[in-house]
């Protein structure tokens, strides 16, 4: 194959994916927005917001991601989210931890109740949807009780030094001979990209990611294979819990506050996400893009839509219309996934046999 | 006079991404006839019984039955136009019982309701034709291979049909339970029903066949021919497309006095094997043989610790050993296992062909950070696809999109690729095409002379007695005797049908 027949090759394969559709989607959304309603580039008031709530969201997208790559689910990423941001917020409030120390605490509390879940799959063979439920609702139990006895007014509410600049700084007070950064992009995109980056390297690059996708694949063939299935499916719930750990991190730090109800909105998103962007429910296949565009994608509707004066309970019913559209195109994008491999092929095929197409 | 035909198919063409799988091929099947279609791995024989049976379509030409055209868009069409067929690959639900999946096409009924009485004594109809025992309330998942095999056969039987397509019915039966299947399909001859039958065993094409239609590369190289016109060479010259040489057995030199590297001593197990003794040194292959449930696959996995050894022991490279995973004997004592069962437990359909081979060496291809290069995963992939043929547009191509035989190379490939010591390989060649089980079979006495020790499980009684250089016998998961072999057909044979057999009449 020559180099330009496989750039034609690698063009084709970027076209046909959902993340494609999805890019196109969300450029006509924004020049749709920005063109009936100029205050939508107003940056400190939308904008900045908004990427911000890409950032956290994108984090609880990835959290769901790490168990449908193993075809499981977890119904308790909002839990776990409220759980490790819970061990925050005493690591601050009651024992005056310092910044990254509080956040280590949480975040090995969330991979810790994730671990659980898995070990819980693992060892029972119950499906994932019943452990996590279970876990979901003895969390929803735990949680608030925990905050009436330990917090004053139901929150952590101490800063460590340093929460701030994370939750709610943007590059503009970064300033360097003179000139400072917009202020329209918050810090904490720094944070959300990082994370992705890991991700994507995970199950890109690693032993671990693809062994991953392989259980989640065949799980019998895999165990076969000599990867250790049980493992793999404990460590795929715990890096789920300690995701959304940091998703509550994220959370607490742009409000500003440590709540029992930080993770309430995280389920429904953290499925759309990544289905819409290409993810299958039935595992072997993730895309860490394709989980960023879903969410922005969604929140850019939210967001537009609160520009119209639109209420959140329309917004609402939208969110689970576009999750039904979503998961019902989650079987046909399963073959969709094949066909336009297939199609790349006969593609390059023609390409190979002289073909100008 | 024209003739009619049971089913005339006229230029079918049919184009995947990347291949065309049947270009322009004709098809015409006699009533009374029972026709062999063959061809190489990935000619096109499950494509074309696909579109006969409403599975795909075809872009192009047409089908008749009885001499009338009929569009056949749907498995349920097909079933309409009385076009019965057993595919391929399995196609049961693993959930159900025997009897539920016999009856599936048409569920017996009685006042809206599923008639259970009738699903049981229909599914012991169906069983008995085959001489099976089953019970129809079993669970398919208890079933192994073979015995979830012969239910599709059984399902196929089912409805009453003009047409019967069989792809690869006896891949992965042994020659007694394919017996019992030609005795029915003697009696649909008689009955003038017509029979295509696609097999890569060609004793049983030869034997039970009338006619002959040969695929390559998508394309018919011989239409409707009479079988007996032809001889075996010839015919397996016309599926290449070039003269194969014979296939020679190499002189093997077996060093007797060499330490045993895998050892069952009186081993019993929890699914039933009692007092088995077994040793395979390095640089030999010794063969397991049985019928169907004769518990050899089940020796394999509690080797494995899949199953549990209840008592004796089980030693490697002279010490004894208790194995509780697939991943400690690969890593901890170096045995690899290639599973009987390619579809369920062997590839991953979903992932490519490179991930596919490379799964069982990510451990030595882990670089810091966990790194594992796709350059090196698709530099080992290409290995295999080159020394076993395996037909393949590109690495990245999902194996679910390859024909049976080339996914089972795959599943095959893995195992080879992870230089492991000791080897146990279940129904190797199931659905392997005739030259590439010679390029396999070449390979494993290379790897064999290398040093490796073979476990070689087979129900392909021919397979056995060329590649083993020792053949072990068992029934009712016992041991009943061990062979060295003289690789004389005729004489192997006899006796080890003799050591079946005579613990059955005991
Ligand atoms: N769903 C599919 N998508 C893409 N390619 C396919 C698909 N099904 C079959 N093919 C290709 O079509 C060709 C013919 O496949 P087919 O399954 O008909 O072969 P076959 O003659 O039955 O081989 P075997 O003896 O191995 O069963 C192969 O190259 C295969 O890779
Ligand atoms: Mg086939």
């Amino acid at each position: 194959m020559t180099p330009e027949t496989q750039q034609h090759g690698v063009v084709r394969r970027v076209i046909a994916t959902p993340r494609f559709f999805l890019a196109i989607v969300i450029i006509a959304l924004v020049i749709f927005f920005g063109s009936v309603k100029p205050a939508f580039f107003s940056g400190p008031f939308v904008i900045a917001p908004l990427l911000t709530s890409v950032a956290i969201f994108t984090v609880v997208g990835l959290a769901q991601m790490m168990v449908l790559s193993i075809g499981h689910m977890n119904l308790a990423v909002g839990q776990m989210a409220s759980f490790g941001a819970m061990f925050m917020g005493m690591s601050y409030d009651l024992w005056k931890l310092p910044l990254l120390v509080g956040l280590g605490i949480g975040l090995v509390a969330g991979a810790a109740v994730g671990g659980l879940s898995g070990w819980l799959v693992a060892r029972t063979g119950v499906n994932s949807f019943i452990v996590t439920l279970a876990m979901s609702f003895a969390l929803i139990g735990l949680v608030p009780t925990a905050y009436s006895a330990l917090a004053t007014g139901s929150a952590f509410i101490a800063k460590p030094s340093g929460l701030d600049v994370i939750g709610r700084d943007s590059f503009a007070s970064f300033c360097f001979a003179g000139y400072c950064g917009p202020n329209a992009i918050p810090i904490i995109v720094v944070p959300a990209i990082v994370v992705m980056l890991i991700v994507g390297y995970l199950y890109a690059r690693t032993r671990l990611g693809r062994e991953l996708l392989m259980t989640g694949s065949n799980v019998k063939a895999a165990t076969l294979s000599g990867i250790p299935t049980g493992r793999r499916i404990v460590l795929a719930h715990a890096l789920s819990g300690l995701l959304a750990a940091l998703a509550g991190f994220f959370l607490a730090s742009s409000t500003g506050s440590f709540t029992p109800g930080i993770g309430d909105e995280f389920m429904l998103q953290s499925f759309v996400g990544p289905i819409l962007g290409g993810t299958l429910l039935a595992g072997g296949y993730i895309s860490v893009s394709g989980t960023f565009l879903g969410i922005v994608l969604t929140l850019l509707i939210r967001k537009g839509l609160d520009l119209f004066g639109v209420g959140i309970e329309t917004l609402n019913v939208l969110l689970g219309l576009i999750l039904i559209i979503a998961l019902s195109t989650d079987r046909i994008r399963l073959l969709a996934r094949r066909r336009s491999v297939k199609r790349v092929q006969q593609t390059d095929a023609l390409l190979i046999e002289g073909n100008p197409l | 006079m024209t003739e009619t035909y049971a089913l005339e198919a006229t230029h079918l063409t049919k184009s995947f991404p990347g291949v065309k799988a049947l270009d322009r091929v004709s098809l015409r099947l006699k009533p009374g006839e029972v026709h062999a279609l063959l061809g190489e791995n990935g000619a096109g024989k499950s494509t074309l019984i696909k579109i006969l049976t409403g599975v795909h379509r075809a872009d192009d030409g047409t089908i008749a039955i009885d001499g009338r055209d009929r569009e056949i868009s749907s498995p349920i069409e097909a079933m309409a136009a009385g076009i019965g067929v057993v595919h391929q690959e399995r196609n049961v639900v693993p959930e159900f019982t025997v009897g539920e999946n016999i009856v599936l096409s048409r569920m017996p009924r009685r006042a809206g309701r599923v008639d259970w009485n009738t699903v049981r004594s229909e599914a012991k109809r169906c069983l008995a034709l085959l001489d099976l025992s089953i019970d129809p309330d079993t669970p398919m998942t208890r079933l192994s291979a073979a015995q979830t095999q012969l239910v599709e056969i059984a399902r196929g039987l089912y409805t009453e049909t003009n047409v019967l397509l069989l792809d690869e019915p006896t891949a992965s039966i042994s020659a007694n339970e394919a017996d019992r299947l030609f005795t029915v399909v003697r009696r649909l001859r008689e009955q003038g029903k017509a029979v295509l039958f696609v097999s890569h065993k060609l004793e049983e094409v030869f034997a039970h066949c009338d006619t002959v239609s040969v695929l390559r590369d998508g394309k018919a190289v011989l239409e409707s021919s009479p079988l007996h016109s032809h001889s075996r060479d010839e015919i397996v010259d016309i599926m290449v497309g070039r003269a194969l040489a014979a296939l020679e057995v190499p002189d093997r030199v077996i060093d007797d006095s060499a330490p045993a590297v895998l050892e069952m001593r009186g081993v019993a197990t929890s699914v039933g094997h009692h007092d088995v003794s077994l040793a395979v040194r390095s640089g030999e292959i010794l063969g397991l043989y049985g019928l169907v449930g004769a518990g050899r696959t089940e020796l394999a996995r509690s080797i494995l610790g899949l199953d549990r050894i209840t008592a004796g022991s089980l030693e490697v490279r002279g010490s004894a050993v208790t194995i509780r995973s697939v991943r400690q004997a690969l890593q901890d004592h170096r045995i690899g296992y290639v599973t009987e069962n390619r579809k369920e437990e062997g590839v991953f359909l979903g992932q490519s062909v490179a991930r596919n081979i490379a799964v069982t060496v990510w451990a030595k291809l882990e670089r810091a950070l966990g790194f594992v290069s796709t350059k090196s995963e698709r530099s080992l992939g290409a290995t295999f696809v080159g020394d076993l043929d395996i037909r393949v547009s590109s690495q990245s191509q999902l194996v679910g999109e390859l024909s049976g035989g080339n996914q089972q190379k795959v599943s095959l490939a893995k195992w080879l690729a992870a230089k492991t010591e000791i080897l146990i390989i279940d129904e190797p060649t199931v659905g392997i095409d005739v030259r590439t089980k010679r390029s396999f079979y070449d390979l494993i006495w290379r790897l064999a002379d290398e040093g490796l020790a073979i476990l070689l499980i087979s129900s392909d009684l021919a397979e056995m007695v060329t590649l083993a250089d020792r053949i072990a016998v068992m029934d009712q998961f016992a041991i009943t005797g061990e062979l060295d072999n003289t690789h004389d057909y005729d004489s192997m044979s006899q006796s080890i049908i003799r050591l079946i057999h005579g613990t059955q009449v005991a």
